[in-house]
């Protein structure tokens, strides 16, 4: 029982590390592959949605709806940043990173102003099971399955959807799509959107798990920034699952055999060897192969 | 563009250049009054006064290795702070093993300025070799520094000494014993003479006021060698500078360290001036106060960019008496100066000055072109 419980553990483990690194990343690298412009502000996205969901729930909505506002609340703030801000920054990555950079201080500091310190918290909703001297928490593995979910409802809204369809023009080919009468603004538009939309909803996942601060975004951010780095631009969804199954897999082990803090080093170092052998991340990298094998 | 009079031409040449802003006499002439303005505060101002523009100066020297790598070689690192921090903390290190044997703080300056230089050389050899993209290296180079952070703040337990210094995590660096000493400020030995420079006094201000106008002169005179127009063509189209024989990968190196150097410069001179380091340096705050001060002021020229950071650190320093909302503002002058004026607000200033100056003159309806004002194309 002792065996299979440390077994257990570390499948469990991973699947925690892995479910963690595709929810953090996934509004992340929908807004890096389809606009070129990694969002700094991403964790204050998050934020926001954390303070939604756990405002919700304390006012008596259930949970499910709770994420569903955290979703829409900061979906609607990444429009209006895209609307203010972004739209003047689009495929110039060095001034996209500085300016979305100077947002996320302004956000954070806003809240941190406007609510104070303290800090929030909302229960972990569903019990835990045991395997042996073990006990695992269900709600994680639901964060999991919710962050398979995600992936898959982005990867069907850009297969089948009209809104796929014309973001999938845009980012191949900004001036023509313009040419055959796609309003590109809108597109972008609705992108940013959606993916702070994502970014609310893992951080209303994340609330459950976790104290909520005006800084509640900074302790996901970095992680999730080596997801997307790794993972590269060309196709969000592959970038984000190769990524996310080799980064984990480095996770888990190294913060088993040692601590947590040599296995966020490992994360580093791991992205680091990644990033020698594929230059611009994963999903560039099988990308380049798939055009040159075609090309012969 | 003007050739400067003749007498001071000469003198003046190796500074003045297509890289910089500010090459007229006037220029220079307005830059002699400041420096000698500086040089008689602290008979004019405040202790306190005296205090904060050592700081200044400090954040100064900061912003200048920000801007020689982004500015110049177009490589933006949003872990700055970093390389500062990791300069404070090696020289606080070798300060207090070595203080009492040497009776000076020497070496442990050096190891300040070293120190940074190669980790930079470590990770900018794995980066550049590797010919990472742009925006990897800058979001690499924030996680690094979060990263240090991580470690330096769980380092309270007490193992964590090394000799006589003990980490201390959140405390900050501190004496491992009773016994041994405190964290020295700076004190120069030269043979057997020693001068003391004490963080609170007069004689630390001219110090870093003569380093930093040191720093200053010799970034000017190397981003307008030869050198200097290599990195430049490294930052427009690195793909070209290949094909004419040089090797990329080694200028953006060669920057990085030498970037890294000056950073740690300045970390060692604010260990020293607080005789306090602190894991907090290496915080999302920190990095983000450096790119605030280059981006605001024009990463392209060094004299925008000390007068923003200046400006900048003497409007945080007002608003605090405002309550917590420094931060804020500081956030809202970024962005507002990235949409108004997106080389930078200091240089759109300073290119104004020019061209008024030049219709005053009646030299022409426009000043010429001194600048090439282009946006970094990914």
């Amino acid at each position: 029982m002792e065996t299979a419980g440390q077994i257990v553990s570390w499948i469990y483990q991973y699947f925690d590390n892995f479910g963690f690194l595709l929810l953090a990343g996934v509004g992340l690298i929908l807004i890096y592959s389809m606009m070129g412009v990694i969002n700094m502000a991403h964790g204050e996205l998050m934020m926001i949605g954390a303070y939604v969901a756990v405002s919700a729930f304390h006012a008596g909505a259930p949970v499910l709806v709770a994420i569903v506002l955290a979703g829409l609340g900061a979906g609607l703030a990444g429009v209006i940043i895209e609307q203010l801000v972004i739209r003047h920054f689009y495929n110039q990555l060095l001034s996209s990173l500085v300016v979305t950079w100077g947002i996320s201080l302004i956000i954070s500091q806003g809240t941190l102003l406007l609510l104070g310190p303290s800090v929030m918290n909302m229960p972990t909703p569903l019990g835990s099971f045991s395997v042996g001297p073990f006990a695992f928490g269900v709600y994680r593995l639901v964060m999991f399955a919710a962050a398979l979910v995600l992936i898959g409802g982005v990867w069907a809204i850009f297969r089948w959807t009209r809104l796929g369809e014309r973001a999938q023009a845009t980012m191949e080919n900004p001036a023509m799509a313009r040419a055959l009468g796609i309003d590109t603004r809108r597109v972008y538009m609705l992108t940013f959107g959606l993916g702070a939309a994502l970014g609310g909803i893992a951080g209303a996942m994340f609330a459950m798990t976790a104290t909520i601060s005006p800084f509640f975004g900074q302790n996901y951010t970095p992680m999730a920034f080596i997801t997307v780095v790794v993972g590269g631009g060309a196709s969000p969804i592959l970038g984000l699952a190769y990524a996310g199954l080799y980064l984990a897999g480095v996770q888990t082990i190294t913060s088993n055999v040692f601590n947590e803090y040599v296995g966020y080093v490992s994360v580093m170092a791991a992205a680091f060897l990644a990033l020698l052998v594929m230059p611009s991340g994963i999903s560039d990298f099988l990308e380049r192969r798939r055009t040159r094998a075609t090309q012969r | 563009m003007r050739e400067p009079a003749k007498p001071f031409g000469r003198l003046l040449a190796p500074f003045n250049g297509q890289q910089t802003l500010g090459n007229s006499r006037f220029f220079w002439a307005c830059w002699l009054i400041i420096v000698v303005a500086l040089v008689l505060l602290p008979f004019i101002g405040t202790r306190y006064q005296v205090i904060t523009a050592s700081n200044f100066i400090i954040s100064a020297i900061l912003a200048l290795s920000l801007c020689l790598i982004w500015g110049f070689c177009g490589i933006l690192s949003l872990g700055q702070a970093a390389f500062y921090c990791i300069g404070g903390y090696a020289y606080g290190i070798v300060a207090m093993n070595l203080i009492e044997r040497h009776g000076n703080t020497n070496v442990a300056i050096l190891a300040g300025i070293a120190a940074p230089a190669l980790f930079a050389a470590v990770v900018g050899a794995l980066m550049f070799f590797s010919r990472l993209k742009g925006v990897y290296v800058a979001i690499l180079m924030l996680v690094t520094s979060l990263l240090l952070g991580l470690f330096m703040r769980q380092t309270a337990d007490p193992s964590y000494t090394m000799g006589a210094a003990y980490l201390g995590g959140m405390n900050g660096l501190s004496p491992a014993t009773a016994n041994d000493p405190q964290l020295p400020s700076i004190i120069l030995g030269f043979g057997e003479a020693v001068a003391e420079f004490d963080g609170r006094g007069a004689s630390f201000y001219w110090l870093v006021l003569g380093i930093g106008i040191a720093v200053y002169l010799a970034l000017r005179w190397v981003v307008n060698s030869s050198f200097g127009y290599v990195l430049v063509a490294v930052r427009e189209d690195p793909e070209r500078a290949e094909t004419f024989g040089y090797d990329v990968r080694l200028v953006q190196l060669g920057a990085f360290c030498l970037s890294a150097a000056i950073a740690g410069l300045a970390g060692t001179l604010y260990t020293a001036w607080g005789t306090y380091i602190h894991p907090d340096g290496f915080s999302v705050g920190a990095n983000i106060l450096v790119v605030i001060w280059v981006a605001v002021g024009g990463r392209k020229d060094l004299t925008a960019v000390i007068v923003a950071t200046m400006v900048l650190s003497w409007l945080s320093i007002e608003l605090a008496t405002w309550g917590e909302i420094s931060l804020l503002m500081l956030g809202f002058i970024l962005v507002g100066a990235m949409l108004a004026a997106p080389e930078g607000a200091f240089i759109a200033l300073g290119t104004g000055i020019g061209r008024l100056r030049a219709r005053l003159r009646g030299v022409g309806r426009k000043a010429p072109a001194v600048y090439g004002v282009q946006e970094l194309k990914p």
